[in-house]
């Protein structure tokens, strides 16, 4: 019980120690978005600021860059972690 | 906190650009939208690519009001000038 309740505050901690900083965001379909992470849910629904596009690797260039406000929603998302 | 969702409701009655699964894309103006990401749009526009004799083609189909469930949404974004 308390292991779980450790484990879920170290995620949930994670998740809002990296607003505000730049992140990678994977999806199931293999898209890679890279941006500012703006907010994010217990979903995983996010939002990112300066986003770019790539295919699996932001190696494998530039597929678009958006200007607005992207949000991603959430049962799509494969992994967030910094960039 | 602002939540994700409380920043799409920023795009309510603006131009939106939705892409959906299996490479399709809709415009048009977002109506509504719920927490599953149900969405309404007017005025859209489906974008859907295929691959034919190793060339991207893409077909458009325009409707004045769509439903899109949201289970097929990927993301959602304003649509950028070109």
């Amino acid at each position: 019980m308390s292991t779980s309740e450790s484990k879920t505050t170290a995620s949930a901690q994670f998740l809002s120690n990296i607003i505000g900083q730049s992140v990678v965001v994977k999806l199931h379909n293999g898209m890679l978005y890279q941006g500012v992470l703006e907010s994010i849910d217990g979903f995983m629904n996010i939002a990112l600021n300066q986003a770019t596009e790539h295919y699996e690797t932001d190696a494998n260039g530039l597929l678009h860059r958006y200007d607005g406000d992207v949000f991603v929603r959430g049962t799509q998302v494969l992994y967030i972690s910094e960039a | 906190m602002e939540t994700p969702l409380d920043l799409l409701k920023l795009n309510l009655d603006e131009k939106v650009f939705v892409k959906l699964r299996g490479a399709r894309e809709m415009t048009g103006t977002l109506q509504a939208f719920d927490s599953h990401c149900n969405i309404v749009l007017s005025n859209a526009t489906e974008t859907i690519y295929e691959f034919l004799e190793g060339e991207l083609k893409s077909n458009t189909k325009s409707s004045e009001m769509v439903f899109v469930r949201g289970d097929s949404v990927t993301l959602i974004t304003t649509p950028s000038e070109e």
